[in-house]
């Protein structure tokens, strides 16, 4: 355990070394900025009217709530694709020659070493995601005096799709030790794949009388890591206070780190390096 | 219980989709007692990098096994009482030299105050103190040769692998590295060395080891292995006369090198001595008697090429 949190600790160093994730600071900072300013110049009274009229507190919640989700939905997607790209090289960097050989030289298993990269690379987007999500929802709380805790939860889902993406990256990394296969398929499963299968099942599905066709478009969708439906569904639910209808996403998504990350050590401890 | 000891190591690398096999390492067997500095030499491709990845568990033998300190490699906790240094290491570009150190001493398991103090320990020794908070990407190839070196030592480990430790550091440095190794010889720990440079070798280790094309071909003391049999050069002031060197001789050999200088081959010590009966007998003053050696490096070409000469056949 102190292994890993040692080699976590400097993932952590690795990744403030590197100019992205200073980018990815700034982006934050930025984003933080332009909310406080629009916040500031805009006028309550459109807002309290419709509360007057309503004169329901539920309503007034809902919309604050949805202004908070409009500016982190779109910036989460931003901050993960980011995300990827920052940490799609920590594994292969580990895996160069001189770096690993040296590594495995410690008194440290293999697999803790790939778990003490992959927390690293967790907690780097966990550190960044927090910092915007807890300071966009200050600054509108503190405006509309309305504190919403469950928005926060934003924090844990978008890490968890991150962590999710991420496992996929560390298994193309111990497979190739390069960065570029990892990041493809993430950029492919989280722009492409992802979304494409929720509308297909959500709408497509339906129209569809072929059995095979539909066989394999399920076994497809369960596979793939629905990370879709983790940030646009879940996400919303959750922040929004609302129960979530179904946790399927969430179980079959963690599934698929797991699987990817037991191969991982898997692969990695039977290398020569 | 020997410090090293490898039975039958045996590394066959299969490249580009097993196509071509490459055998690095081959029936390897050997035993290297706690305290000795052992140098194992062989050119370029021979498998010496090889053989100490299969020690450590940084590659995994297609037969045979290997113990350190009595321990399997698969045992990876016995590795707090072994230090490496590989031979293209690179550290992280954004720490400082004492981060460096900090981090390999952590994983190594160790912490705190005994920590920081070994790494002060560690950079006076290899005469860093100055660049400790510089980071290691303005570092010179020999000052990160040095630094490798105090990062194998961070865990006073009981057995050191050095792969090419003086690659890259200047005659100065490379002095310091042979003392360095000296005093931890006095200390009782193994070393375990991988060099080219083979009169430096010869210097500081105990036993070598020649290792060519994966096969472990000669292994001794280094004395035992650079002895030439009863050959002698003698030095005499002036030159010999003709009546020794053609009638007092017949049967023996004798080359002369230069002016008074000659090299006698013999086949024992009593012919040496009535040799120098007969000069001294002609009075002739005798300046130098002196039994030769191969050094090491001749001794190494020779062995390599006998060894090349028989796997053509
Ligand atoms: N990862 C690998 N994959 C395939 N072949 C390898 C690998 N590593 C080493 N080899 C081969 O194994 C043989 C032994 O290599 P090794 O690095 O052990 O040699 P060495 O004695 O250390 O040489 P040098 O003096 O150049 O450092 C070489 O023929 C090399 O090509
Ligand atoms: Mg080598």
């Amino acid at each position: 355990m102190k292994n890993i949190l040692i080699i976590t600790w400097f993932t952590l160093r690795e990744a403030m070394a590197r100019k992205v994730i200073i980018f990815f600071a700034g982006l934050s900072i930025v984003t933080l900025l332009i909310t406080f300013a629009i916040i500031a110049v805009t006028d309550l009274n459109t807002l309290l009217q419709v509360q007057n009229q309503t004169n329901d507190p539920q309503i007034f919640k809902e919309i604050v709530s949805s202004i908070q989700l409009m500016i982190v939905n779109p910036l989460s997607g931003l901050c993960l694709l980011l995300a990827i790209f920052a940490s799609s090289s920590f594994v292969p960097v580990m895996l160069e020659k001189g770096n690993i050989d040296l590594l495995l030289s410690k008194p440290v298993s293999r697999s803790q070493l790939l778990w003490g990269k992959y927390f690293g690379g967790v907690l780097v987007v966990f550190l960044n995601i927090l910092f915007l999500v807890a300071g966009v929802w200050l600054i509108i709380s503190f405006k509309f005096n309305y504190w919403n805790i469950s928005f926060l939860y934003s924090v844990v889902i978008i890490t968890f799709t991150f962590a999710v993406l991420y496992s996929l990256i560390v298994l193309c990394g111990i497979l190739t030790k390069g960065s570029m296969l990892g990041m493809m398929l993430s950029y492919f499963i989280f722009l492409i794949l992802s979304p494409l299968l929720l509308v297909f099942k959500e709408k497509i599905y339906m129209l569809i009388d072929n059995n095979i066709v539909k066989t394999v478009i399920d076994v497809i969708y369960y596979i793939v890591p629905k990370t879709a439906e983790l940030l646009s569904k879940i996400n919303v639910d959750l922040a929004l206070g609302k129960p979530v209808s179904d946790f399927q996403p969430v179980i079959t998504s963690f599934l698929f780190l797991v699987a990817c990350m037991m191969s991982s050590i898997w692969l990695f401890n039977n290398k020569d390096f | 219980m020997n410090a090293i000891e490898t039975n039958s190591l045996t590394k066959i690398y299969s490249s580009s989709f097993g196509k071509k096999k490459i055998t690095a390492l081959n029936d390897f067997t050997i035993s290297i007692p706690p305290g000795t500095i052992f140098g194992l030499l062989g050119p370029n491709g021979a498998g010496k990098t090889t053989l100490i990845k299969l020690l450590l568990g940084i590659t995994f033998p297609n037969a045979g096994n290997s113990k350190i300190l009595g321990k399997e490699v698969s045992d990876y906790k016995i590795k707090s009482r072994i230090g490496y240094l590989p031979e293209n290491h690179k550290y992280p570009p954004y720490l400082s030299g004492k981060q460096v150190l900090e981090f390999f001493g952590k994983l190594s398991g160790m912490q705190g105050f005994e920590l920081n103090r070994r790494i002060d320990e560690m950079l006076d020794l290899v005469k860093l103190e100055k660049w400790k908070k510089i980071k290691v990407k303005a570092y010179s190839k020999g000052m990160m040769q040095r630094l490798g070196l105090a990062q194998a030592m961070i865990n006073n480990p009981d057995v050191l692998f050095l792969d090419e430790p003086t690659d890259g550091v200047d005659p100065i440095g490379r002095k310091e590295i042979r003392d360095i190794l000296m005093n931890l010889k006095e200390m009782g720990k193994t070393i375990f060395l991988n060099s080219h440079l083979l009169s430096e070798v010869e210097l500081v280790t105990d036993r070598v080891g020649i290792l060519n094309k994966g096969k472990l071909i000669r292994e001794g003391k280094v004395s035992e292995l650079t002895e030439r049999k009863q050959e002698y050069r003698i030095r005499v002031e002036g030159k010999l006369p003709q009546t020794i060197t053609e009638n007092l001789l017949a049967g023996q050999s004798i080359t002369v090198l230069s002016d008074g200088a000659y090299s006698l081959k013999l086949n024992d010590l009593n012919e040496l001595n009535s040799f120098i009966d007969q000069l001294r007998n002609n009075h002739i003053i005798i300046t130098e008697v002196l039994p030769l050696k191969n050094t090491l490096e001749e001794m190494f070409i020779s062995l390599i090429y006998e060894s090349d000469k028989e796997s053509v056949q």
